[in-house]
């Protein structure tokens, strides 16, 4: 694992990366097969450039934070995209991510998993597939739990073009009340059952690497 | 142990039993049999604390009155439920669970080492596979899996009553087989009382002493041992009932 503090301009080429980012707007260039786990409680800015026949993993694992964070990321042809993001909200936040598909045979699988325990917790993904493309797959996956605050979720996704796959699928609501009825079913105490369920909730789209770092 | 005293169950405005009685003491098993509808697992779901039902009379639970209790109090107090379609919990596993479980009722840490050796030997007893322990809840498992992992809950738990909202259902004959013969040993080793919800006789035959109840037209209409059992299940419930009496009628 290569561990990066992050200050500018990088390239990462193939490899799994732990990346704690320092600086407001930085710049990623992507090629091969790259991993990234942002190590980050906040990041504002952040360009990401995927090159042709690039993959990229990325598990980022925000926690009771204000945030306003804006994602940008580009690809251009036969790269392969999974971007993973969960936060944890006790704040007011707000979290765009724009994904740019410019050229052809591209995935893209942007996957949001967010509890807003207090405040508004803002979430828009917009997905933009330019003109005269084909072969592009975006799908984005976006859930939200209401614990005592807010979320608003908005999922975009732009199809210039005649010749793409595109699904969206977006859900907020509540607790499980039947799963949380069958922890107290076995001696859970409600409060533990919801711990429980919030915890498997918020990590479901992390990594093992980001469950053994990202904590309780 | 249990004791249901002139109980009232409704769910919405829709009354399943009325002034319904029925005891149950350690080391018993009682068997509740009936039409489709008549809220055979109503009664289960009630017992378990289900806050859709609106009860009224009393229910008594080893001398203490629990109709105010939730859920995890009842559980806590030794009452344990398999319903008859276990649900599936993402992103928990089996042993998260059962760890923050057996904390909660021992309020002690838990060996982890004895723990999970427990947990592999009941998983032998039960053919199923030790990677079930650490996979999440019922999550991809087929009908019969999930009925041994409750049955894997329940050992590790030990209730002293159990619950069985059609166990034996959408069993094939050697799961059927290896249900029986763990519930046998369970019951043998620690004497619950099992309240037995069937529409046949193939898991009951397993035991040697049953008591069976006929529920319809909003209470027990008979009860009796394996014979009655036998009888309805021979002649159907038309000879034992009248059809009229055994539906409740459902609003919509």
């Amino acid at each position: 694992m290569n561990k990066l503090l992050v200050s500018d301009i990088i390239d990462l080429s193939s490899g799994s990366y732990d990346l704690k980012v320092t600086k407001d707007n930085l710049k990623i260039n992507v090629s091969g097969d790259v991993i990234i786990h942002f190590l980050n409680e906040d990041l504002k800015s952040l360009d990401i450039i995927l090159n042709d026949n690039s993959s990229l993993f990325v598990y980022y694992f925000l926690k009771l934070k204000a945030i306003n964070c804006q994602i940008n990321i580009y690809q251009n042809n036969s790269s392969h995209l999974e971007f993973n993001i969960s936060s944890l909200n006790n704040e007011n936040n707000n979290l765009v991510i724009n994904n740019y598909i410019n050229g052809n045979n591209n995935t893209s699988n942007i996957r949001v998993r967010s509890i807003s325990n207090k405040d508004l917790s803002k979430i828009v993904i917009n997905a933009q597939i330019s003109k005269n493309t084909t072969g592009n797959i975006a799908l984005e996956d976006l859930k939200g739990i209401n614990n005592g605050g807010l979320i608003h979720i908005e999922p975009n996704i732009v199809a210039e073009s005649n010749e793409v796959v595109a699904n969206h699928l977006t859900t907020i609501g509540s607790l499980n009340e039947t799963e949380l009825n069958y922890l107290m079913s076995k001696g859970i105490k409600k409060e533990e059952g919801k711990k429980l369920l919030l915890h498997s909730f918020i990590y479901s789209n992390m990594d093992d690497y980001i469950k053994t770092v990202g904590g309780e | 142990m249990l004791e249901l005293n002139n109980l009232n169950l409704k769910v919405d405005d829709l009354v399943l039993f009325t002034n319904l009685n029925l005891k149950i003491n350690q080391g018993e098993i009682h068997v509740l049999m009936g039409r489709n509808g008549v809220g055979k697992s109503s009664i289960a779901k009630m017992l378990m604390g289900d806050p859709n039902y609106q009860v009224t009379g009393e229910i008594k639970y080893n001398g203490e009155v629990i109709n105010n209790l939730n859920t995890y109090e009842r559980a806590l107090r030794g009452i344990y439920l398999i319903n008859q379609a276990p649900i599936a919990i993402e992103g928990v596993t089996n042993a998260e669970m059962l760890r923050v479980a057996l904390t909660s009722k021992t309020n002690e840490p838990i060996d982890i080492f004895a723990f999970n050796k427990e947990l592999e030997k009941i998983c032998q007893e039960l053919d199923l596979d030790k990677s079930f322990i650490h996979r999440e809840i019922n999550v991809g498992c087929s009908g019969g899996e999930r009925k041994k992992i409750e049955l894997l809950h329940m050992w590790l738990l030990k209730p002293s009553l159990v619950i069985l909202d059609e166990i034996d259902s959408g069993l094939d004959v050697d799961a059927l087989k290896t249900v029986a013969t763990s519930l046998k040993k369970y019951f043998n080793e620690y004497h619950p009382a099992f309240l037995i919800i069937t529409h046949n006789d193939t898991l009951i035959s397993h035991f040697s002493d049953c008591y069976v109840h006929l529920l319809g037209n909003q209470k027990i209409l008979k009860s009796g041992k394996m014979d009655l059992a036998q009888e309805i299940l021979q002649n159907g419930f038309k000879k034992n009932t009248n059809v009229s009496d055994t539906f409740v009628i459902r609003k919509n």
